[in-house]
């Protein structure tokens, strides 16, 4: 935490941009709950912990949870990248980004490689991650037993008596119906052999990068105030069958049109004279290739 | 000398509010040997149903006790167990045959779904095991097996009371409890679940506790009989017996009503 008279330094050092705002905006008192809940949530891999969500100047379910996490845990010295579904220029991934930038003297960054502290909606970076960064995921919907149970009360009790028969009911259905797991982005996880955690709208694609990760997954949702964790090194297995077993999305013979890039996730839009246009959906790791940097550390 | 599966000792259910105390059951003891099927018998409000929802921990008992020889050798009573041994109960060692259907099925789950859900709760994890465990239940309990993918929802009184049935049996519990089985259900398809629920017995030899008000359910399926009488057992015995010779008042007007 910066002392007062370091905020009042930082404020000399870098101009008055953050002149009339607590240290990372929200008060010490918050960000002291939030740190605590963060640590109850890595000690307690995939469990849900309760925490009293704050106002923030977005509106709830734009983020408000990934960026208070990120407000309590980010410092002056920290450099800061903010994804919106891979993109860093999204007017939500910009705002977020000034915001906690103008408030905390952080420097902002693009490049994945840069940044300590990465906060994102719906995305994990192509590029592999360091024990010394953190990935702070914005949460819409972190129950997932939601739509198995719809008591809230009835689903923390399967959570505690560790009761997921449901939630396979739910994929056995799924797979009898449509011939396969059909789940796209969110695919549920087991943490630690112990709890079935929602991975937030990531693609499947990077659910692998869940398991046996060096960085601190943090996961916020700020609606239905909600902390969780995964820590570095932890176990993270999706849910499947042994006869269905959970396969990553395939792009045969796609590349991105930008960068030519053929092993990271694409996203596919529709042109205005009928064709399609694939691309990479990490815009820092697009750069990066078509930049000529070998990005190695591929998941 | 065979050991008694379920020992049942002073069970008791008060329900107790503002100025009233309903006595469901009181001071309810019997055995359950392995592979008979023991029938409770009595009228609405008798406190049948209360003695197998206590059994099968929908309902928590005022006092009493049950032990179970399969849950900690049969020392611990099994009122004791913590949450998560009282599903592992629930889902391996016991099931329910709900005189609702809708209590004991997800309507909104498919009629295989609905079997699969025990065997997906004790850990089974490939779907083609799954389903050819699933449809060996339903075949048995005479459900078409081409409505496996079908919502019981769609489905007949009888048929969702047979595939309830294949539900119960799924998992291969030890004791399987069933209440008021036929009652909702019109007389010609009640004899069909009551043949069915006879073969099944005489083929796997499944242990059973039977609730009913009907006589006839219990003279068909019940080796021995419990009669009980406003929350009390006022006589017990083999089935045979029991209907033959009753001892107590009411077992004698009981058995008069049917009679005549």
């Amino acid at each position: 935490m910066v002392s007062a008279t370091g905020v009042r330094a930082l404020i000399d050092e870098r101009g008055a941009e953050f002149e009339g705002y607590t240290f990372g905006f929200l008060d010490d008192m918050a960000k002291r709950e939030i740190r605590r809940t963060i640590l109850k949530a890595v000690a307690i891999p995939g469990h849900q912990v309760p925490f009293g969500s704050r106002e923030m100047p977005i509106a709830r379910g734009w983020g408000t949870g990934g960026l208070q996490i990120t407000l309590a845990c980010v410092g002056a010295d920290d450099t800061i990248k903010v994804i919106d579904q891979g993109d860093d220029a999204s007017v939500n991934a910009v705002n977020l980004r000034r915001l906690i930038a103008k408030t905390t003297g952080a420097r902002e960054t693009l490049t994945t490689g840069e940044a300590t502290l990465i906060q994102t909606r719906h995305r994990i970076p192509e590029e592999r991650m360091t024990a010394a960064q953190m990935l702070i995921l914005q949460v819409p919907i972190p129950e997932p037993l939601r739509h198995v149970e719809r008591s809230v009360a009835a689903a923390r009790a399967m959570h505690a008596e560790a009761d997921y028969a449901r939630m396979w009911l739910a994929l056995y259905e799924d797979v009898v119906r449509n011939g396969e797991v059909t789940a796209g982005a969110g695919y549920p996880v087991m943490v630690n052999g112990r709890f079935v955690m929602a991975p937030s709208p990531i693609p499947r694609w990077d659910i692998p990068k869940l398991n046996q990760a060096e960085t601190l997954f943090l996961f916020g949702a700020g609606r239905e105030k909600r902390i969780y964790a995964v820590p570095p090194f932890t176990n993270v297995q999706p849910l499947e069958f042994d006869d269905y077993p959970f396969e990553i999305e395939a792009f045969p013979n796609m590349s991105c049109r930008r960068c030519g890039a053929t092993d990271s996730y694409l996203v596919t839009s529709p042109q205005a004279d009928g064709s399609t246009l694939s691309v990479c959906s990490d815009t820092s790791y697009c750069d990066d290739v078509l930049a000529g940097r070998k990005v190695e550390n591929q998941w | 000398m065979v050991e008694p599966l379920l020992r049942v000792r002073d069970l008791t259910k008060i329900y107790s509010g503002k100025g009233h105390r309903i006595v469901a059951c009181e001071d309810v003891s019997f055995d359950v040997y392995p592979g008979e099927v023991l029938g409770i018998v009595g009228e609405s409000g008798s406190g049948k149903s209360t003695v197998l929802q206590c059994l099968f921990q929908d309902v928590v008992p005022t006092s009493g006790a049950a032990y179970l020889t399969s849950f900690e050798g049969g020392e611990r009573n099994m009122f004791e167990a913590d949450r998560r041994e009282r599903r592992e109960l629930r889902t391996h060692r016991m099931s329910m045959v709900y005189q609702n259907p809708r209590q004991g099925l997800n309507l909104m789950v498919t009629a295989g779904g609905n079997v699969a859900e025990r065997l997906l709760a004790a850990d089974w994890r490939r779907v083609s095991d799954i389903r050819a465990k699933a449809s060996d239940y339903l075949v048995r309990t005479e459900v078409p097996i081409e409505r496996m993918d079908d919502f019981p929802a769609f489905f007949s009184g009888g048929m969702q009371q047979r595939v309830q049935i294949a539900k119960a049996l799924a998992n291969n519990p030890e004791l399987v409890l069933l209440d008021e089985l036929t009652t909702g259900l019109d007389v010609s398809v009640q004899a069909g679940v009551l043949d069915l629920v006879r073969d099944i017995q005489s083929k796997y030899g499944v242990t059973a506790i039977i609730v009913s008000h009907d006589l006839g359910v219990i003279r068909l399926l019940a080796d021995r009989t419990l009669v009980m009488k406003d929350g009390h057992v006022v006589e017990s015995g083999l089935t045979d017996q029991i209907l033959e010779d009753p001892q107590h008042p009411y077992t004698q007007l009981l058995v008069n009503c049917v009679t005549n």
